[in-house]
């Protein structure tokens, strides 16, 4: 479990670090390195060059105010996690981040790295997705900003061309009205979920006026319930939840086997957590402020 | 022999029975360790292991070539290479032969080493290994990847020279158990399944090996240390007194580091063939599949009972896959110990029991903590939950009914195992008393959730304490050793061959020798974990230390002590037999002064030896080889044997909680009653139980290895998907105890080791079946996940609706 021979570079800048990256085929931005690295040391992974940017200027910034958070590519899980300001403007950063890894894990990994990873079981690329998350992305070619919407597009597969580097994510604010739900199923804590939900919900009176619910560990990448969404809205706690259960199977079809869970049981799960979440937040059980 | 027993011996102080604290632990904590991996010596070469992508292939060439080339690497070393190396012995008779290479020529399964890379470090290493791998030709072989395809009519066979694949196959038949069957009511079969795990120590295996000054020493992870050096000595052909074995500190071994490996071998062999010295120190990626598997068995069972829940007989078939079996010692025996163990604490004479051995593409089978013992009371506590389920009769009653009762011990169970004391009935009692308020908390903590059922499984159990080694190995057996010596300053030195891989080994020996001697902890110095310091012992497995440690320490100590008594009495010109030992000062009986110390005897003893009763030899040092009461080491002729000197015994019972809509199992509560004779330290004892409920955890919940059914290619590599459980799946525990002393032992000291493993998959399998009750839910396989779960939920309901459309 060593890695092959690798050359490394610590830019100051991203403009130095896009150079690097331009410079060798597979090069590869070093963030936090809780996935790169053990993928490297088991020669799964061919990097010629690490571009670690942990020391570029400003890239380790989390900054809020009243449109939304905003992350730095080098900005650490643990800085977000304790950061009550942007807990507070959008609660599904806090609400994930409490089930992504171990605190050693977290202090050393980055919101921006686990969302330019892609593993379709993890939390923050469906936070992203769940709060219409922007990425912004600098490369050879200038910058420019990607709807988390159109980000991911597969099993660590993301819009992201060669020579790319994700700078930041904007995660908006969540609207005041709104309680934001995490939960997921994983077989212990802190692993990657078999099943996980972030669900944004505007609920009054009894009932729910909208929802946006986002799946993941249930298909390749975050996956919207789009039918589930439809379903929830008017649903009210004394209402069956069959039809909301029917709704995010024909949400999450692309779901898949693997050594940890079947496809089915995903599915299963995640309509599960769909139910158990609206109801919590109907039965006041999940406030706002996390 | 006994302290309490012998009139000469009057401490006023007794360690044994404290909490001493441990003395081990410092350097461990304080990153001061040395563990195989911190040890360096001057121009220390490095060694890499290229292994078996393939589960079953000849390799037909490897192109080394580039991989010499390479800047940095000194050698490249291919099975026949190593011509001049024995194969490991073959000492078993019963069991199919594995001659096994160091290196191999044919592989068997993933991970298997064919050649070894040695270069300047681990980094470059690794570099060459990747060009061996790609210059390597595997003419690939079919696979067996599991039972099934192993015991096919028409399977690939492992070993050209075996009839099949089956290593060992023991038929039974007792006509007995053929009445009952003929008598019974009903009759039921099931298949039970306990699923492949692997011991996983902390630390990794290591060796390093050095031959400066002409003798070989080798630093191995060991449990064994001189059972090493005996076989090293063996297959390299290198006179036993020029091999050095020393275990470093070990972080953890479970079982598994009891084998010796191949790299035990192939790192002393290159140390030699080169001169110089070379290390190897193991990742965990190859830990996971070359450290020996184990608990990879599937049991048919039959099952005949009455209405009134009485279960008449069972008839087991235990059917254990041994992997390649290419591991030294075999890994033939825990199935034998499942069949010997799964009547466990229960009064059932009417057992058929066959274990069968079969060979399969996979990382050997061999040691692990619990030993066959966990497979077994697994079945056992299923079938009296299906019984107690189909009869209507009461789970706790119908265990009362079948458990021994006090006054039964010294019992002979279907075996031959003999339970020589214990309190089976009363760990149970005093379990179900204790099970009272863990249910009302986790009845309370879930009454507002209409989703969540809580449910509570049982599961009572013996556990061997001392095993002969022989059954195992075909050659070691059941003693172990201690020498013991006072040196002129009056502090004592404590040599024994058993060995500490984190229990507190350390510290329990000082106890013991400080009661004998009439010392503090603080004035024994421990030796062990090393064959030239330590006398010739067993090492450290099967719950033996603490018996046979504390056999052979109070063996050389009564000596040591009857030899200073002779020469405090000339010294003290009294007569010998009115001397006794009090605290540490000998003196007349009845008299305190005068009085001589060890550091005045032993002074005479070494230094002054003028002072000397005439004609008495110098020296102040003992030895003691305890070999323990009741072990037999091979069977009778109907099979029967008492393979364990001693036999803890215990009742765990779990509280769970099943979410039903998700499958998730949450443990609330784990209830352990334990009991394992005189405790020697009782917080040693303890932390063994709660290390061992973790890893009974681990097999009922959470860790499984698994293979590809085509390809019988690992299914992972990394423990991002082994499941090992962490602190936030062990639930809270709550221990009680018994002591019932192990009456042919001279403290009464039974074994605690193994206990803690052997009840979670029984225990907790049935809380869940319990929980989920209202669907009939019946587990007969671990680990329980939610998928389990669900899946179980799922066919209940699906088979309701049938009965309800046919109905």
């Amino acid at each position: 479990m060593k890695p092959a021979p690798f050359e490394y570079c610590l830019p100051s800048s991203v403009a130095e670090a896009l150079e690097a990256l331009a410079s060798s085929e597979s090069a590869r931005v070093l963030a936090g390195g809780q996935s790169l690295i053990p993928a490297m040391n088991f020669r799964l992974t061919d990097v010629s060059l690490l571009v670690d940017i942990r020391r570029v200027e400003g890239l380790d910034a989390v900054s809020v105010d009243s449109g939304g958070v905003t992350v730095g590519a080098a900005a650490t899980q643990s800085a977000v996690l304790a950061d009550d300001d942007a807990a507070g403007a959008v609660p599904g950063l806090r609400a994930a981040l409490r089930h992504v890894g171990h605190l050693q894990i977290r202090n050393r990994g980055t919101v921006c790295g686990s969302i330019a990873h892609a593993d379709p079981a993890a939390e923050l690329p469906a936070v992203a997705v769940a709060t219409d998350a922007v990425v912004s992305v600098a490369g050879p070619a200038g910058r420019r900003e990607i709807d988390a919407s159109a980000f991911f597009l597969g099993p660590f597969w993301t819009a992201l061309d060669d020579a790319e580097m994700v700078t930041e994510v904007r995660f908006p604010a969540t609207p005041a009205s709104s309680v934001t739900v995490v939960d997921e199923i994983s077989r212990r804590a802190g692993d990657f979920a078999v099943a996980g939900l972030v669900a944004v919900i505007d609920a009054d009176g009894g009932a729910v006026r909208s929802a946006r619910l986002v799946g993941f560990g249930v298909g390749g990448s975050p996956t919207r319930l789009e039918s589930a969404e439809a379903a929830a809205a008017g649903w009210a706690a004394d209402h069956p939840t069959d039809g909301i259960a029917d709704a995010v199977m024909a949400d999450t079809a692309d779901a898949f086997d693997d050594i940890h869970a079947t496809s089915w049981y995903r599915r299963e799960a995640a309509a599960a957590l769909v139910v158990r979440s609206v109801r919590r937040v109907l039965a006041g059980q999940e406030g706002r402020a996390a | 022999m006994s302290l309490d027993i012998d009139p000469h011996i009057r401490h006023s102080t007794r360690h044994i029975g404290r909490s001493v604290p441990r003395r081990e632990d410092r350097g461990p904590l304080t990153g001061r360790g040395r563990y195989a991996a911190d040890i360096r010596i001057a121009g220390m070469l490095e060694v890499a292991f290229v292994r078996s992508v393939e589960a079953h292939a000849r390799i037909a060439s490897v192109d080394t070539a580039e991989a010499e080339a390479l800047d940095g690497v000194v050698a490249v070393f291919c099975a026949a290479d190593l011509a001049d190396v024995k194969s490991f012995p073959d000492y078993i008779d019963y069991i199919n032969p594995v001659r096994q290479r160091p290196l191999a020529e044919t592989v068997r399964y993933v991970g298997a080493a064919y050649a070894a890379v040695v270069a300047a470090d681990r980094y470059i290493a690794e570099d060459a290994a990747a060009l061996v791998a790609a210059g390597t030709v595997y003419e690939p072989l079919p696979t067996v990847a599991d039972l099934d395809q192993a015991l096919a009519p028409d399977a690939p066979k492992l070993f050209d020279d075996w009839d099949d694949n089956r290593s060992v196959d023991f038929p039974v038949d007792k006509p007995e158990v053929a009445r009952a069957f003929a008598e019974a009511d009903h009759t039921f079969t099931e298949t039970y399944v306990s699923q492949r795990q692997t011991g996983l120590p902390m630390e990794c295996r290591g060796v390093v090996a050095d031959t400066t000054d002409g003798q070989l020493t080798v630093w191995t992870s060991t449990q064994s240390p001189h059972l090493v050096r005996t076989t090293l000595a063996l297959v390299l052909g290198v006179p036993e007194p020029q091999v050095r074995v020393v275990n470093p500190d070990i972080g953890g071994g479970f079982g598994t580091k009891t084998h010796v490996y191949p790299e035990d071998v192939v790192v002393p062999w290159i140390a030699r063939r080169l001169q110089r010295p070379a290390r190897w120190i193991e990742d965990r990626a190859e830990n996971l599949v070359t450290g020996v598997h184990a608990r990879d068995q599937r049991h048919d069972v039959e099952v005949a009972y009455d209405d009134d829940g009485t279960v008449r007989a069972v008839r087991c078939t235990s059917i254990c896959d041994l992997g390649s079996a290419e591991i030294f010692m075999p890994g033939t025996a825990p199935v034998f110990v499942t069949n010997a163990c799964i009547t466990a604490a229960y009064d059932f004479p009417n057992m058929e029991a066959r274990p069968v051995g079969v060979v399969t593409n996979k990382t050997p089978a061999g040691a692990y903590r619990g030993f066959g013992i966990p497979e077994g009371v697994f079945v056992m506590e299923r079938i009296i939950d299906r019984v107690a389920r189909l009869t209507g009769t009461d789970r706790v009653e119908l265990r009362r009914r079948m458990l021994l009762r006090p006054g039964q011990t010294p019992y002979v169970m279907h075996g031959g195992g003999r339970l020589d004391s214990g309190s089976h009935t009363e760990s149970f009692e005093r379990a179900l008393e204790m099970l009272g308020p863990a249910l009302e908390r986790a009845r309370s903590r879930h009454a507002d959730d209409s989703d969540v059922r809580v449910g509570v499984g049982y599961a009572n159990y013996v556990e061997p304490a001392t095993p002969t080694y022989h059954l195992t190995t075909g050659h070691w057996a059941g003693y172990d050793s201690a020498t013991v010596r006072v040196d002129p300053d009056g502090s004592a030195r404590l040599a024994v061959g058993v060995t500490d891989l984190g229990q507190g080994t350390e510290t329990s020996a000082a106890q013991l020798a400080a009661d004998a001697l009439g010392v503090d902890p603080s004035q024994v110095t421990v030796v062990m974990g090393d064959t030239e310091r330590a006398p010739y012992g067993l090492g450290a497995w099967g719950s033996r230390s603490a018996m046979v440690m504390a056999g052979s320490v109070l063996m050389a100590s009564d000596r040591l002590v009857s030899k200073a008594r002779s020469i405090a009495a000339h010294m003290l010109e009294a007569a010998e037999a009115d001397v006794v030992i009090a605290d540490g000062r000998f003196h007349v009986a009845g008299s305190p002064e005068p009085a001589v110390g060890w550091a005045e005897v032993a002074t005479a003893a070494w230094a002054r030896t003028v002072d000397l009763p005439s004609g008495m030899e110098p020296g102040l040092e003992t030895s003691g080889y305890f070999e323990p009461a009741h072990l037999e080491h091979l069977p009778d002729e109907t099979g029967r044997v008492n393979a364990a000197a001693s036999w803890a015994n215990g009742a765990h019972i779990a509280v769970a909680s099943v979410r039903v809509s998700t499958g998730e199992v949450t443990v609330e509560d784990f209830i352990v009653v334990h009991d394992c004779g005189t405790v020697i330290n009782p917080a040693i004892v303890e932390g063994q139980i709660h290390g061992g409920i973790a890893q009974g955890i681990a097999g009922a919940m959470y860790e499984h290895f698994q293979y590809d059914p085509d390809t019988a290619t690992p299914r992972f590599s990394s423990f991002m998907d082994y499941l090992v459980p962490t602190c936030a799946e062990v639930p809270p525990i709550d221990v009680d105890h018994f002591k019932s002393p192990a009456p042919d032992h001279p403290l009464g000291v039974k074994g605690c080791g193994e206990g803690g493993t052997i009840g979670p998959p029984a225990a907790i399998a049935g809380a869940v079946c319990d929980a989920l009750s209202e669907w009939g839910v019946d587990l007969t396989a671990c680990p329980v996940t939610p998928v389990t779960v669900r899946a179980a939920i799922r066919e209940a309901e699906s088979a309701r609706e049938q009965a309800g459309e046919s109905a």
